[in-house]
């Protein structure tokens, strides 16, 4: 074990390695970072690539803010500049930054300043940042600047530090991902004094604002906040270069932090605190929610505040998880030794006195089970008051009302069933009756019935049932003891019952959602047809989620819409880029992201094992999802993309199959080409050559012989010839079967004739049935395929006669032609219908073509007959081919008979 | 009587090359036409007295050559055509054309098609009204037919069938045609009534009904009476 750990760490780190390659086709982003503005952020940076400038370097300006500064917009001149975008906002013409215009110059590094900064609405991403995310990825470099109030998890303590509230902020990820960070740095001191002397920012509007925000402590506090930020980073480059390196030392923290939170307002500042923390530490974080099996997750204010406290932890750079069960010091526990965690960050509320004294805290019970883990502690002193007051009200459930009602109506049942029942028997334990009635309470309306009903029936059994009845005073000591005894149990039971009732009722929505599910993926699962599948999901999502919603595939290299509900639903040009960007990038676009967020669409991709299948999207409109809608989705979108895939798999297998059928059939033609075409011309060449050139030679039977072969070569050629015109028909679909009357004795008599012509020889036993009906059909066809019999009898039976017989069964007329030869293996049985099969050759006869039963099948069944050989058919020898087609009556009127 | 002459239509002179002298050698005057232009006036100018067609030409649709010839000639049309070309066949036919025979063919089948057509010139100018097939008379100005000497009972529809081949022995004649001549025009479709009338016919006169020498099947096209001469 020593051995590996000490092998492992000399070698270079596979993921450092790996996130150093994955950066090679991307841009490199440098920030150039302050403590506040004024300290000449964008001056370094002019003066920067007036220099690379100077070298050679193709640099652009993509957007700088002189904010009237002479000394920098005299840094300006000579540089290009790309043109601005000019935004009507608000009856307002803005001029922003144009991402499309840069992409399409695609310079070697643009310069981007105020990377804090926020677009105006339609813009494709929300943020500035976003968009010099989107040019790195495009292999542009990016220089751009940044004030360190603007970080997302230093923007609680700028708060703190300088009263002011920062909006506009960046995720920490974008500067710890930076390549490059340059720190423009001038003592607070002397920022004052280019304030003064008017050389930072002077709109008048702000300057209540600014003079709140430029004094000496607030500026010192913010340098020391961006100089540390800047060490840490330093900091971090070391360990990175040590560890692709391979330089042994201490740089590994092996800190982990695993941060508990939970949809209170609290969770917010542990997420900020503990992204601090992890920075600091240079420690992965998880942050995790444990949610109780036995409730839905949460009223929706409480969803949401959770859904997006995750957020902000995963743009500050943590891994968030879902848990759930039913004790929470064991569920952290659990992840916390998984997980290898060092540190727990947990938020703590001051509780109330009495709860204090029966409740242990969460923090004291971690404390108590765990050992070797720092527990940080988050308090929540700040948390706003008035917030409660609306949330309070807001959480008190919809059946309060009816709960009371319930309450009411059980114990005043009770009560009435406890006097009708005094009045025929003595019954000590009356207040069993009570119970009964908060137990019902309970389970039909919840705790809070059933507390209620406890009390009533406390109140109604002292007034009814203890002397002095009809008063709430209580005459003996020991009643009292009793009441409180009573209200005890009440409460317990009740408590009881109603966590039954939620269980229950959670599991019976739990069910639901399962019981769709399957339906869902047993739909799914019956239907191989792209479009079926399409369909099921966009009808089940809508049953889900009851929101419109459309989904969209790649096709010819464009995305298109292919399903949606409402089926006539059409998406404009904004949701189309959108559902693009959610493909191309596979993450989430449109509505409540970052990218294209004035669409009322929310676009997810489509992930299946292999890869991005397609897109989906749902009408958000500002409401997102909530945690069991989204869960849902999870499920329906995973079994989507994996029948989509399928669904293609089988089509392109299919596509497959015909391909490789099409090649072997050519193959197989020109083979049977080359060797049924070669061998009559060659004996043809062959016989009219040495006739020419020996024919006077020769005696007459020998030429006589010779012209013979000639002749029944050519008839071979014929026949081939025919064979192949037939193959391609067939092959085609272009075999047009006439519905005609068909004689079958005229038919027959027609092949054998032919037959006769061809191979004279042949002894051929002719058997009609006398009557013989119609049948409709194509004459020539059944001609050609009788020929065919007759020829494929004639090579493989022997010397032995052919015989050929018509006759009626039942409603049908069979057709068969049998040889006496060796007959067909009866594994072959199955295959002397397929193209190309040949049996082996017999008798020194040349085997055929392979085409001749394979054309017969197909005629026989485009007439709609059947066709199927034996083996063997007579005296365990021989082959019969036999046909059956419907008979038909013919009627003639009695006018024409005469 | 003097040799007659023979117009060959065929734009493939492999075929002429073939046909020329073997023609000539079974005694018939050859003429060629490589177009259907050509063969227009070759058969306006030189009064052939028999056509061979082959129905693919380069220059026009061998089917407006027969229209054309038909305008103002009854000289025997003989068509060529592939074996998988029914329809052509059918409709070259019933445009005019007497007879056809698919490619590839022996020289034996060719002079014996010529032959019949060339004996159903005479036929239409000496109004023939005696035939006569493998022991079968037919007499159409007594409406008597016997075998063998002995009578044959035909009903009316029996006999029109029978004499309407006969007219045409040793050509085929197509079911539409049949089917009209015999049951008007309203029946031209009728397939099964020939079916079903040439089996009574054959019964009646055939030697052996299941192998027919007299009335012979075309498949896919119609019949063809084999008279003694044929």
């Amino acid at each position: 074990m020593p051995e590996t750990d000490r092998e492992s760490k000399s070698r270079p780190d596979p993921d450092a390695l790996l996130a150093l390659a994955g950066q090679g086709r991307k841009g490199k982003l440098t920030v150039f970072l302050g403590a506040a503005p004024g300290v000449g952020k964008t001056y370094t940076m002019l003066t920067r690539a007036r220099r690379l400038k100077a070298d050679g370097v193709d640099i652009v300006i993509g957007l700088v803010e002189t904010h009237g500064r002479g000394e920098t917009a005299a840094l300006i001149e000579g540089l290009e500049i790309l043109p601005r975008r000019d935004v009507n906002h608000r009856g307002r013409v803005l001029s922003e930054f144009d991402l499309d215009a840069a992409l399409a110059r695609r310079p070697k590094i643009i310069v981007v300043d105020e990377l804090a900064h926020s677009n105006p609405e339609d813009s494709r991403h929300p943020k500035r940042y976003q968009d010099v995310e989107e040019l790195i990825a495009a292999g542009i470099d990016v220089w751009t600047a940044l004030n360190i109030q603007h970080l997302e998890s230093l923007s609680d303590v700028v708060a703190q530090i300088t009263g002011v509230a920062v909006r506009e902020r960046v995720p920490d990820t974008v500067l710890s991902r930076a390549d490059d960070v340059l720190l423009v740095d001038l003592p607070p001191a002397e920022l004052i004094e280019r304030l003064n002397e008017g050389k930072v920012y002077l709109p008048d509007s702000a300057k209540r604002a600014i003079e709140r925000f430029f004094r000496l402590g607030n500026l010192t506090a913010l340098r020391e906040l961006a100089l540390r930020r800047t060490a840490d980073r330093v900091d971090d480059q070391m360990v990175d270069y040590l560890k692709q390196n391979a330089i042994e030392g201490p740089w590994a923290s092996g800190e982990r932090l695993l941060v508990c939170i939970g949809p209170d307002l609290l969770s917010e500042k542990v997420v900020r605190t503990a992204s601090r923390l992890a920075s600091g530490l240079n420690a992965p974080w998880i942050v995790v929610f444990i949610e109780r099996a036995d409730r839905e997750s949460g009223d929706g204010e409480g969803a949401r505040r959770l859904d997006e406290t995750f957020r902000l932890a995963e743009q500050l750079g943590a891994e968030t998880r879902r848990i759930v069960g039913n004790d929470f010091v064991e569920e952290i526990l659990k992840l916390a030794r998984r997980e290898h965690a060092t540190q727990i960050v947990i938020g703590t509320r001051r509780q109330p006195f009495p709860l204090r004294l029966f409740r242990q805290s969460l923090p004291d019970a971690l404390a108590e089970r765990i050992s070797g883990v720092g527990i940080h502690l988050v308090t929540d002193k700040e948390q706003p008051r008035p917030k409660r007051g609306v949330t309070a009200k807001r959480q008190m459930p919809e059946g309060f009302g009816r709960a009371l009602a319930i309450a009411a109506a059980t114990v005043g049942t009770a009560t009435a069933l406890g006097l009708l029942i005094e009045r025929f028997i003595i019954l000590p334990n009356i207040s069993l009756l009570y119970l009964l009635a908060v137990l019902t309470s309970a389970i039909y309306a919840g705790h809070i019935a059933a507390i209620a009903a406890a009390l009533l029936s406390v109140l109604a059994y002292n007034f009814f049932f203890i002397d002095p009845v009809g008063t709430f005073t209580v005459a003996e000591p020991h009643e009292v003891f009793a009441l409180f005894i009573f209200l005890v149990a009440a409460a317990l039971a009740g408590s009881l019952a109603s966590r039954v009732r939620e269980q229950a009722k959670s599991a019976r929505r739990r069910a639901a959602a399962t019981q769709a599910l399957y339906d869902f993926s047993r739909k799914l699962s019956g239907t191989a047809n792209v479009d079926d599948v399409l369909w099921a999901a966009v009808t089940q999502m809508q049953a889900t989620l009851k929101r419109n919603t459309a989904l969209l595939l790649p096709e010819e290299g464009d995305l298109r819409l292919k399903a949606a509900w409402p089926p006539d639903t059409e998406l404009d040009v904004t949701d189309t880029m959108a559902a693009r960007w959610a493909m191309d990038k596979k993450e989430a676009a449109g509505n409540g992201t970052g990218t294209l967020p004035n669409s009322p669409f929310h676009f997810r991709p489509l992930t299946s094992p292999h890869g991005v299948v397609g897109v989906c999207g749902f009408v958000q409109a500002g409401k997102p999802l909530e945690i069991n809608e989204e869960r849902a989705l999870a499920a329906i979108l995973d079994q989507t993309a994996i029948a989509i895939d399928r669904a293609r798999l089988s089509r392109e297998s299919l596509d497959h199959a015909a391909k490789l059928e099409g090649e072997r059939f050519r193959a197989a033609l020109l083979s049977s080409i080359s060797h049924d075409l070669r061998t009559p011309l060659a004996t043809i060449t062959g016989a009219v050559t040495s006739l020419r050139q020996l024919g006077d030679r020769m005696p007459p039977e020998s030429r006589d012989d010779l012209l013979q072969s000639i002749e029944e070569e050519g008839g071979r050629l014929t026949r081939f010839v025919a064979n192949l015109l037939d193959m391609t028909r067939i092959e085609a679909g272009t075999v047009n079967a006439k519905r005609d009357w068909v004689d079958v004795a005229d038919a027959v008599r027609a092949a054998v004739d032919r037959a006769h012509k061809y191979f004279p020889a042949r002894e051929i036993d002719t058997s009609i049935a006398p009557e013989l009906p119609l049948m409709r059909g194509d004459s020539v066809l059944l001609g050609q395929v009788l020929f065919n019999l007759l020829d494929n009898a004639n090579k493989y039976g022997g010397d032995e006669p052919i015989s050929i017989y018509a006759r009626r069964d039942g409603n049908d007329i069979v057709l068969s032609v049998t040889d006496l030869g060796k007959g067909i293996a009866p594994g072959d049985l199955e295959q002397v219908f397929e193209k190309f099969f040949r049996r082996g050759k017999v008798d020194g006869r040349t085997p055929g073509t392979g085409l001749g039963l394979s054309i017969a099948k197909g005629f026989v069944e485009a007439m709609g007959g059947r066709i199927k050989a034996e083996s063997p058919a007579l005296r365990r020898r021989g082959t019969r081919i036999s046909m059956r087609f419907p008979a038909a009556e013919a009627e003639i009127s009695e006018k024409d008979r005469a | 009587m003097s040799v007659e002459r023979i117009l060959v239509v065929d734009d493939e002179p492999q075929i002429q090359r073939f046909l020329r002298p073997a023609l000539s050698a079974a005694g018939y005057d050859v003429l060629e036409a490589l177009t259907g232009t050509d063969a227009l006036k070759a058969a306006a100018t030189t009064a052939p007295d028999v056509v061979i067609l082959d129905l693919g030409l380069p220059d026009m649709d061998g089917k407006d050559v027969i229209a054309n010839i038909r305008a103002w000639s009854q000289v025997p049309i003989i068509i060529l055509s592939a074996r998988d070309r029914e329809s052509e066949k059918i409709a070259a036919l019933d445009l005019g054309a007497d007879d056809y025979i698919e490619k590839p063919f022996g020289i034996g089948e060719l002079t014996a098609r010529i032959r019949a057509a060339l004996r159903h010139r005479i036929q239409m100018e000496g109004g023939h009204t005696q035939l006569s097939a493998d022991g079968v008379a037919i007499d159409t100005i007594k409406r008597l037919v016997t075998r063998d000497g002995e009578p044959v009972r035909l009903t009316p529809k029996e006999y029109d069938l029978l004499v309407m081949l006969a007219h045409h022995a040793g050509r085929v004649v197509t079911h539409k045609t049949l089917l009209t001549s015999v049951w008007g025009a309203a029946h031209g479709e009728d397939l099964h009534y020939l079916r079903v009338f040439i089996g009574q016919l054959r019964g009646k006169i055939e030697r052996d009904p299941a192998d027919p020498k007299i009335i012979r099947t075309e498949p896919g096209v119609g019949y063809r009476f084999v008279g003694d001469d044929d």
